[in-house]
């Protein structure tokens, strides 16, 4: 009704502007010259003649050549701009049915192009034989960097703490091997060794992002931990030596991985197993959480006695090694694909699941399948608890699963082999989706367990540098 | 910081010689404040016999203070949930019973306090001074939990107005504060409806404590929520805790009656103090934890009632 309201009165607003001219009292003059409507271009006559100016442009202004191959450098290195560059300039967008073209030659819907596009291996194994040639001084990264790199886009490495622990593993590599471009003065110089430092993980943590896989959220809060620790290594008046930098840098980082990856799972486990009964439970998990599976297994070592629903989901099928864990530690599993979920819902008592990021809203953030399972638990009254480390909260507050996402290997869904593109087909692997706070019955962190309300209220606590960012 | 390494082998001893003590003295202030005064309400009594404890002890450093008070708050619990188990009948004439009465709002009560009091010994150096100011804070809690149920009646009158309907479940003594202000102090006119909440029939007692007050009241029964839920304005029910995720905890049957209120578009509104918000967060029915392990009988309610 409210639509119809809006409608109404955009209506009575049109009546009143054709009226107005007869109630005028001055007639309108007759000698002004109305101008044709100019004739619509269509999209691609545009782009020509926007190209047409920005030539014309260019000519007149020589002296800022050496922009240009800067610039188209920098470019090449954001995916996205470049992306954009392909969809406006797409002659048959329409054509292909909302399908858009991009650069490796795959395709995409036109709803999800914004969203960084998978890096096929094959292209990517190319640059790592070479060696990626970042900047004008062809500086070439640390074989610790590119073996990661390798590792992120064929998915040895994946899950929000793998990738965490096995970057900050990398970067502290990265660190102890570093030595610094200009010549070293008598004095150690930590401001120095600090500028340059952070130069160099930024070109590493850019190279991964664009050029491997982009990063997840659990990364990019620990990357501004580090972007931290290295500035405030310029205001250590202590330091005497590059070697002590150096350690005091590695301890850091081995502090935050350890406080706030392995102990706070510790402190999860500690205040789940509350919530389980000695006796009688059904516990149901999704995929393969390093937290959740914490979880269970310190439940099962204290003695109780419940059961396990391992819900998988292809492509990654991740919840197998979920359930050789359960199996080892002779925990009572039962295995099922998502689709059969409706069907063991009802012996279900609890369900935990895990994350990839705590939205600021209490919205979680997870492979994707993991709402619909929260949605069918929620309907059947299971209560639904997800364990999260508090390092993995954003200050960004997302409210479906399209604006914020990644592609996989479309090739996993749905392999049509050397054939390629059918017309009029397309396959998505989206690899997060969004779980509304609304079907979270309590969040479980290393501070306790507490409502999803309460989560901006831990990111003010725990993570106060990120919320600094948005004021 | 130093201070609290020089004296935890001391006050180590000092707690061991005083655990029997300060428990029992706190617990006999406890009875005596339950027994002194019908109206007050249970962590209020136990918040002033904690606040006792505060004057009482010998202690030099914050964290003896600390065990002290825990000490004795996990004897007044005690205390409260052993006497709810036992029968009635076999009650000492002088210790006030405690029946039916829940021991969430005087675990958090107490838990609240002691959370209150000790915030501030980082700020003081001295003992003796940071002391003074624990009581201080003792005595500014307890005095806002003491006023907490006439603070609620003021604000809480405001939500009835004239010629309404109220429907109120159980036997608590914040609503009927709220609902008797309404009418004498504001000389509101209004009815109320009181589900007769078996097995206790408290609805029924609190019933004759409406029409004392002039207020015209209907008693019906648990099962009629349904059916009266048209023809009210509004539900008010009190609290036995708050818990975390927003919920409440109360006599049996209000989470039937919020359901009946919400689908039928009836606000429904809790009278509860602050002490009650307790550090429980349970995820369905079954996890609540376990109160009384007393069977039920079913008893007559006009005989009840008597």
């Amino acid at each position: 009704t409210q639509f119809r309201k809006r409608e109404k009165y955009l209506n009575t607003s049109k009546m009143n502007t054709t009226e107005a001219p007869k109630t005028k009292d001055q007639p309108s003059p007759k000698n002004i010259r109305i101008p044709e409507k100019k004739p619509k271009l269509t999209k691609a006559e545009r782009r020509a003649l926007q190209e047409k100016q920005r030539a014309a442009k260019g000519q007149t202004k020589d002296g800022k050549q050496a922009a240009a191959p800067k610039q188209k450098q920098k470019q090449k290195q954001n995916q996205l701009p470049q992306q954009q560059q392909q969809l406006s300039s797409n002659k048959e967008n329409h054509k292909n049915n909302g399908t858009v073209n991009v650069n490796d030659g795959g395709k995409v819907l036109g709803m999800f192009s914004h969203l960084p596009n998978y890096k096929r291996t094959e292209l990517l194994s190319g640059k790592v034989s070479l060696g990626p040639m970042t900047n004008k001084k062809k500086q070439r990264f640390h074989p610790a960097v590119l073996q990661l790199g390798y590792q992120y886009a064929n998915g040895t490495v994946r899950g929000a703490n793998s990738r965490c622990r096995a970057m900050m593993d990398v970067l502290k590599k990265v660190v102890m091997d570093y030595e610094l471009k200009k010549k070293q003065e008598r004095v150690f110089n930590v401001v120095q060794l600090s500028q340059e430092l952070d130069q160099e993980i930024k070109l590493v943590f850019q190279y991964w992002t664009s050029d491997c896989r982009g990063h997840s959220v659990s990364m990019g809060n620990a990357m501004t931990f580090q972007k931290i620790i290295v500035a405030n290594l310029s205001h250590n008046r202590e330091l005497t030596s590059m070697d002590e930098a150096k350690k005091l840098l590695c301890e850091q980082m081995d502090a935050y991985v350890n406080e706030r990856i392995t102990l706070a799972g510790e402190a999860i486990s500690q205040h789940a197993i509350l919530k389980i009964q000695d006796k009688g439970e059904v516990l149901l998990v999704h995929g393969h959480s390093e937290a959740v599976i914490n979880v269970i297994l310190q439940a099962s070592k204290l003695g109780k006695v419940f059961r396990v629903i391992v819900v998988d989901s292809r492509p990654l099928m991740e919840g197998q090694s979920a359930l050789h864990k359960l199996r080892e530690a002779g925990i009572e599993c039962t295995y099922i694909l998502l689709n059969s979920l409706s069907y063991l819902m009802k012996e279900v008592t609890k369900v935990f699941l895990g994350a990839a990021a705590l939205m600021s809203n209490g919205s979680v953030l997870s492979r994707v399948g993991t709402a619909g399972i929260a949605l069918v638990s929620q309907s059947y009254n299971v209560p639904v608890l997800v364990c999260c480390e508090t390092y993995k909260i954003s200050a960004r507050l997302q409210l479906e699963s399209i604006t914020y996402n990644e592609l996989g290997n479309p090739n996993d869904v749905i392999n049509f082999g050397d054939s390629g593109n059918i017309k009029n087909l397309t396959s998505l692997n989206l690899l997060y989706d969004l779980t509304p706070s609304d079907f979270v019955t309590g969040i479980i962190t290393e501070m306790g367990l507490l409502p999803p309300s309460s989560v901006a209220v831990l990111l003010r606590e725990m993570n106060p540098q990120d919320t600094a960012k948005y004021n | 910081g130093s201070k609290m390494t020089n004296d935890t082998t001391s006050t180590s001893r000092e707690t061991t010689t005083e655990t029997t003590m300060p428990t029992n003295q706190a617990l006999i202030d406890l009875q005596t404040h339950l027994k002194n005064s019908k109206e007050l309400a249970l962590p209020v009594a136990a918040i002033k016999s904690l606040l006792g404890v505060i004057q009482r002890s010998n202690s030099h450093t914050m964290m003896g203070l600390q065990e002290e008070l825990r000490c004795a708050s996990d004897a007044m619990i005690q205390w409260a949930s052993k006497d709810n188990d036992d029968n009635s009948n076999n009650n000492q004439s002088n210790t006030p019973s405690l029946i039916n009465r829940s021991t969430i709002a005087l675990a958090s009560g107490c838990q609240l306090f002691m959370k209150y009091v000790t915030r501030c010994f980082l700020e003081l150096p001295d003992f003796t001074e940071c002391k003074k100011q624990v009581l201080e804070r003792g005595e500014r809690f307890a005095g806002i939990s003491l006023a907490a149920r006439d603070r609620i009646a003021e604000l809480g009158q405001e939500f009835i107005q004239d010629g309404q309907c109220v429907l109120v479940h159980g036997r608590s003594r914040v609503v009927g504060a709220l609902l008797i202000k309404a009418a004498t102090m504001y000389h509101k006119h209004f009815e109320i409806i009181v589900l007769e909440g078996r097995p206790d029939a408290g609805g029924c007692k609190v019933a004759k404590e409406f029409t004392d007050a002039g207020i015209p009241c209907s008693v019906v029964l648990d099962s009629a929520m349904g059916y009266v839920m048209e023809r009210v304005d509004l539900v008010v029910v009190g609290a036995e805790g708050v818990v975390e995720n927003g919920g409440i905890v109360n006599k049996i049957g209000t989470f039937a009656l919020g359901v009946v209120a919400k689908e039928m578009g009836k606000p429904f509104y809790v009278a509860a103090e602050s002490y009650k918000f307790a550090r429980l967060y349970p995820l369905n029915q079954a996890d609540l934890p376990d109160l009384t392990t007393k069977k039920l009988t079913f008893v007559d309610t006009a005989a009840a009632q008597s």
